[in-house]
């Protein structure tokens, strides 16, 4: 009996040591020898930069290996250039339209709807309106290109969630829907 | 006593007139009295030195393992030295209480108490340095096979460092079993015959209720017996574990197959020689001259003569081999060491181990507590340097040349070192003042056959009785 009482006075302290991790906080560590960085990993904050941000900007003008320059600005004379001019990169052995696909299912038919037709969810749940049908509008794999890059009215741009290639996959598939409304 | 028969070349290994009480009341004086003024100073250097190395251990984990000499070639020098030769010296204690036993040795009886307890207070010594000489000690739960939260990650089981730990704390834990079961009856002894009522409660709880019975006494012997059997493989084998550390590297000199028995020698030769450093003393001092007689020094270091030329066949054999093998390798391991930068501490190390026993082949030397006392010591010099050869002379000269360097310890090296023999000799010395250091209930069991007053008695008893038998 004495034995018994001393083993739950034990496991008392014991749990009484180990229930003091607070949930709204990071639990405590044991000698947390390399759990923190030495080198700077991205999105961190740091006392380093000006800002206070570890992605820094990078300089005007520079172009990264595997990367071409969009020589049309962000302006309506651009739009309509683009309109006529662009073409896409992409011969018929690059097009992958099931590619072109599913980014388009995640990144643009939230609003534009699946079938391209502007019954997305969002503008089913009237959480706003006036998204277009690619039935009404004019449009060209430059035109979409260039509203993929730059955005238009509501529209914001996509550049840093799609890459290039990727923007043009869209754009084929884009101009696929169309034809089939 | 006409039944008893023992050889007339026995020599007594009680001397004087001694009875059952007197044995009681001397194994009990150190015990009960106070300390004098030595002990106090001895106590106090050792403590001193001790607290110098907790020092030094803890500014090598708090600043890290490159205050030590090691460096990138050398990753073993003075630790792992220091680790096997304490453990070296743990395992006399072992020898003595388990091996002497089963070899029936009346004289282990006065000095097993005393050697196993250097057996436990060495270990945890050597236990010391295989955990500070971690680059992270915090994680050296780690090689423990305890199921956890990494997937169950667990240890490999192929390493001798891993073995190290089981052998060592296998080790520790059966000698500690071993040593405390032999102290039950004695400290029952002490406790019976407290004075105050502290003694008494302490030396009760230490007892376990011992009440000395027959049924006691009898399973008392089994489980000794059992344990002997058990140390002495355990004994054979702790050091076999630890010579493995070099044994299966590929290192020349230290790719030995002769390392386990040659390792196991010399452990036993450096134990007893420590056994007899303290032994010497502590007849002395705690006036045993009685029960640790010049006899137990003789035999001891009979043992030390034996096992030193085991140590010096093994030197001539490493030596042959590496002359034989043809490895270029091997034979410049040999010839660095006897003449490369550390030829000093080879040639150290072989007068120390090789020649100093053999002067105990002359009796007038064995038999000379002086030159004992020195040659014990000469002989833990010369084993140190042993495991340090092996250690660092094969390191700083191996197969690249351009990874050849050189060792040069630092103070926290050092000050660890000595640190732990201050802690050896704090525990020691408290062991020689609360502890019966002879095994009372053990020697009381030879003082009819072997000691000194009763060896007369049977003498003239025999010689009475052959008179009477011509009378006839």
């Amino acid at each position: 009996m004495k034995a018994l009482s001393k083993i739950v006075g034990l496991a008392a302290v014991f749990a009484a040591l180990t229930s003091c991790h607070n949930k709204q906080e990071p639990n405590y560590q044991y000698f947390p020898n390399m759990y923190e960085s030495v080198a700077y990993e991205p999105y961190v904050e740091s006392a380093a930069f000006s800002n206070g941000k570890e992605g820094q900007l990078p300089a005007k003008g520079s172009v990264p290996r595997g990367f071409t320059p969009y020589e049309y600005a962000n302006t309506p004379a651009d739009y309509e250039r683009a309109k006529a001019e662009l073409k896409s990169p992409l011969d018929s052995t690059q097009v992958d339209l099931k590619k072109g696909e599913e980014l388009f299912t995640i990144y643009c038919a939230i609003c534009h709807g699946d079938k391209g037709d502007g019954k997305g969810n969002l503008a089913k749940r009237e959480k706003f309106a006036g998204v277009p049908n690619y039935k009404d509008r004019v449009i060209t794999e430059g035109s979409i290109f260039h509203v993929e890059t730059y955005g238009l009215n509501m529209m914001g741009s996509h550049a840093n969630q799609l890459s290039q290639e990727e923007r043009w996959q869209v754009a084929h598939y884009v101009m696929k829907l169309k034809s089939e409304l | 006593m006409s039944s008893h028969y023992e050889a007339p070349i026995r020599k007594p290994l009680i001397i004087g007139d001694k009875s059952y009480h007197d044995v009681t009341v001397d194994v009990a004086r150190p015990v009960e009295g106070r300390a004098n003024k030595q002990w106090w100073i001895a106590f106090t250097i050792a403590l001193a030195a001790f607290l110098w190395g907790v020092g030094c251990v803890a500014y090598t984990v708090g600043t890290g393992i490159g205050t030590w000499g090691s460096n990138k070639t050398i990753g073993w020098a003075w630790d792992i030295t220091n680790f096997v030769w304490w453990v070296g010296i743990g395992h006399a204690g072992t020898l003595i209480s388990a091996v002497l036993l089963l070899f029936r040795q009346k004289w282990r009886m006065a000095i097993n108490r005393s050697a196993e307890a250097m057996t436990i207070f060495s270990v945890i010594q050597a236990a010391m340095f295989p955990v500070f000489h971690m680059g992270r000690p915090w994680l050296a739960y780690w090689v423990m096979p305890i199921p956890n939260q990494f997937g169950s990650l667990w240890v490999n089981f192929n390493s001798p460092l891993l073995w190290d730990v089981f052998a060592i704390s296998t080790y520790l834990s059966v000698s500690l079993v071993f040593w405390w079961t032999g102290l039950l009856p004695d400290f029952a002894m002490l406790r019976d015959r407290a004075i105050t009522p502290f003694t008494k409660r302490v030396y009760s709880i230490l007892s376990f209720g011992w009440s000395g019975r027959a049924k006691d006494w009898q399973r008392f012997e089994e489980v000794s017996l059992v344990l002997a059997g058990l140390a002495t493989p355990l004994v054979l084998s702790v050091h076999t574990i630890v010579s493995f550390d070099f044994a299966t590297s590929v290192i020349p000199g230290w790719h030995t197959t002769i390392l386990p028995p040659y390792f196991v020698a010399g452990a036993i030769f450096s134990g007893f020689a420590m056994v007899n450093t303290l032994l010497i003393i502590m007849r002395k001092v705690s006036n045993l001259e009685a029960y640790i007689t010049v006899q137990h020094i003789e035999l001891m270091n009979i043992v030390i003569m034996i096992t030193g030329s085991i140590v010096g066949v093994a030197y001539i054999t490493e030596l042959f081999i590496a002359w034989y093998s043809g490895v270029e390798y091997e034979q410049y391991a040999f010839i660095n060491r006897a003449t490369g930068p550390y030829w000093w501490s080879y040639w150290l190390m072989m007068t120390c181990n090789v020649i100093s026993p053999q002067v105990m082949w002359f009796k007038k030397i064995r038999t000379s507590i002086m030159v004992s006392f020195i040659i014990s010591i000469v002989v833990n010099v010369g084993m140190w340097f042993e495991r340090f050869v092996i250690i660092v002379t094969s390191l700083h000269r191996d197969y690249l040349p351009s990874s050849w360097t050189m060792f040069q310890p630092t103070f926290v090296d050092a000050g660890f070192y000595i640190g732990t023999i201050g802690f050896f000799f704090v525990l020691f010395l408290l062991y020689s003042r609360s502890f019966p250091v002879i095994a009372q209930a053990e020697v009381k069991s030879i003082m009819k056959t072997s000691s000194e007053k009763y060896k007369k008695l049977h003498e003239s008893h025999d010689n009475h009785s052959h008179s009477e038998h011509n009378h006839h």
